[in-house]
């Protein structure tokens, strides 16, 4: 009778211990209850599986020679399963791409007109975008003394005689393809929330 | 006699000591605070008023690339007055250019160590060159030690505020509560050991007495009693089924997942520390699904020219890592850390954009994670909870305008989530 008790005890004990082992934790991310709703079949961006063994033991088609959860395009570089838009390709209903490069720099500013008027609305949405990529270099009056901009060193102030006069196209093109220690945010930044982060700029390098 | 004029002499000496003494360490003062006014003595020969002019020259111009003391993008200024003539660095400072291509040997070395780039010209007049060459000369007279301690000082400071203090203090507590509990109870049993020996002793006890106090603790009887037992199996019990229905509660749900990352990025030193925005980086939360992880290039914006932390020179390991990258051109595999089920939909630009709601709502105080963990369950029961709790962002979003309207011509209660449709299966399921 204690004999039994006591193997109905360890065995409910270890029972439990085995469902609290189930819990996520560092580098174990949990036991999943139903895998195969939670593994997407589709390409799924910026979730990748490459081990093809994965998830041997449910795979439900035999025919595609790899396990259940396998998430990869053997046609892609990497695997990867997204990739850039096709090139010499143009996004629909957006504003064509800026092709002028780098060096161009005296071009670009004499030939870039912004499509946007200095309105509120245009200065409130370029301070906000402002507040989002470049405030942490530049600082809030930009004054180049942000956060990182005083561990970063050699951000111009934008009220500085360098660059106090420089017109929009100039300002346009420095986002774009970065210049001196400043990086290109042509990729992070749509070319619409560039030119409005240039009319918001322009009141810093009035201040 | 002899033994008296003895001691009398000893006592003359100790005055002179301490009158040596006295006089040694007020001289000494007085050096020292000489010393302190050293610089001001140099400048002396500046005009106060020109270095101040100067002084704001240069903070607003040249701050950006040079410093006094340290190489920043351009060199140390530091002396430079020694280095070469004013007439050299005023024409430098108006256009470096034209300098270099004179072929001076100096400029040319200058433009070659420095990566080959051209210094910014400026348009000073004399006066204003005048100014900040006074400024770098009063600067330069300063000691060096000064600069340097303050900006390290500042740094380890910023460093070490992150590590937890309060958590060892509630060990060590917690610690000294045991230890003095542990010596309360060898005082007690001390006493009652005491206690019974001269009980037993006593002779005037009748028997009664007498077995009351030779009573001995069995712990065997106590295992047997039923009111024990009873108690030991409600107790375990307990336990086991309240492990059993955590452990029920944790499957399918990965809160708490902290995987470790190829690159020890730390979302506490650039978001908390350095407060860069998460849009910066995470460029799809306003326009897409996904809040999108940054490729290479993003980090390279700053690591370019940052490559090491808390102050300290040569390249970390960890960037290091960034740069193999960005010359190699293979991505750096991130560990996805939330996993929502393929079985559910969810959308960032709807919940960041337009309803406004901040990633710490979601995603816990990110900005104090070294490692990211996640913070939330991301249960359909804390999805749907949110949607009947959380009234619609419709400022200023005209496509809300009539549905706000129509609302409120029925209800008395602001427009929930829930109120359009944030409780149907199909908004996420399909």
């Amino acid at each position: 009778m204690i004999r039994r008790t006591l193997y109905s005890g360890v065995l409910s004990m270890l029972a439990a211990g085995l469902l609290l082992s189930c819990a996520a934790k560092n580098d174990f991310p949990g036991l999943e209850y139903s895998p195969q709703m939670y593994h997407s079949t589709p390409y799924e961006p910026l979730t990748q599986i490459k081990d093809e063994d994965q998830g041997n033991w449910l795979d439900s088609n035999d025919e595609d020679a790899h396990g259940e959860f396998y998430n990869s395009n053997p046609y892609n570089n990497f695997d990867m399963t997204m990739r850039e838009p096709a090139a010499n390709t143009v996004k629909r209903g957006s504003y064509l791409p800026y092709r002028i490069p780098k060096d161009s720099l005296e071009l670009a500013a004499q030939l870039m007109v912004n499509p946007f008027d200095s309105t509120a609305a245009v200065l409130a949405e370029g301070k906000v975008l402002y507040n989002s990529y470049c405030i942490h270099c530049h600082g809030s009056k930009g004054m180049g003394d942000g956060t990182v901009g005083k561990v970063y060193k050699g951000v111009t102030p934008y009220n500085s005689r360098a660059v106090k006069d420089k017109p929009g196209g100039h300002i346009f093109h420095v986002i774009t393809h970065g210049k001196g220690r400043m990086g290109a945010h042509g990729s992070q930044v749509s070319v619409e929330d560039r030119w409005k982060i240039v009319r918001y700029v322009q009141t810093l390098q009035n201040q | 006699m002899s033994i008296n004029r003895l001691k009398f002499n000893h006592h003359l000496f100790c005055q002179f000591l301490l009158t040596l003494s006295l006089i040694s360490f007020i001289s000494f003062g007085s050096l020292a605070q000489e010393d302190a006014a050293a610089p001001e003595a140099t400048d002396a020969g500046l005009d106060p008023a020109l270095v101040s002019a100067g002084e704001s020259l240069f903070n607003g111009n040249c701050t950006v690339c040079h410093a006094i003391n340290e190489k920043v993008i351009g060199p140390a200024l530091r002396d430079a007055h020694e280095r070469q003539s004013e007439e050299w660095i005023k024409a430098f400072i108006k256009n470096s250019s034209k300098v270099i291509a004179s072929g001076d040997e100096y400029a040319v070395a200058l433009y070659n160590e420095y990566n080959q780039t051209q210094m910014t010209a400026f348009a000073f007049s004399d006066d204003e060159l005048n100014s900040i060459i006074a400024y770098i000369k009063s600067e330069s007279a300063k000691p060096i030690e000064a600069a340097v301690a303050t900006t390290t000082s500042a740094d380890g400071e910023a460093v070490s505020a992150s590590s937890g203090v309060a958590g060892e203090y509630i060990t060590a507590i917690l610690i000294g509560f045991v230890v003095v509990l542990i010596l309360i109870l060898i005082v007690l049993f001390l006493i009652i050991s005491v206690l019974t020996k001269y009980l037993k002793e006593n002779k005037e006890l009748d028997e009664e007495e007498r077995d009351l106090v030779g009573q001995e603790f069995s712990i065997g009887q106590l295992a047997k009693s039923n009111a024990f037992l009873g108690f030991v199996t409600f107790f375990f019990l307990a336990i086991v089924l309240k492990s059993a229905i955590d452990g029920l509660f944790t499957v399918g749900v990965q809160q708490g997942y902290q995987p470790k990352q190829p690159i020890a990025f730390s979302h506490q030193l650039h978001a908390g520390q350095y407060e860069i925005e998460c849009v910066y980086c995470h460029t799809g939360v306003n326009k897409a699904k996904s809040a999108n992880i940054p490729s290479v290039n993003i980090c390279m914006n700053c690591h370019s020219a940052i490559q090491n932390v808390g102050g300290q020179t040569g390249m970390s390991p960890e960037i290091q890592k960034i740069y193999d990258a960005a010359e190699s051109g293979v991505p750096i595999e991130w560990v996805r850390v939330h996993n929502l089920p393929d079985l559910a939909y969810f959308n960032h630009s709807q919940h960041v954009k337009v309803g406004g709601i901040e990633c710490q709502t979601c995603h816990g105080p990110i900005e104090e994670m070294a490692v990211v963990y996640q913070y939330s369950d991301l249960t359909m029961g804390w999805c749907i909870n949110c949607h009947r709790e959380t009234e619609v962002n419709a400022k200023g979003n005209e496509y809300y305008t009539k549905l706000v309207e129509l609302h409120d011509q029925t209800s008395k209660n602001p427009l929930k989530v829930q109120d359009i449709g944030g409780l149907e299966c199909s908004k996420c399921h399909y």
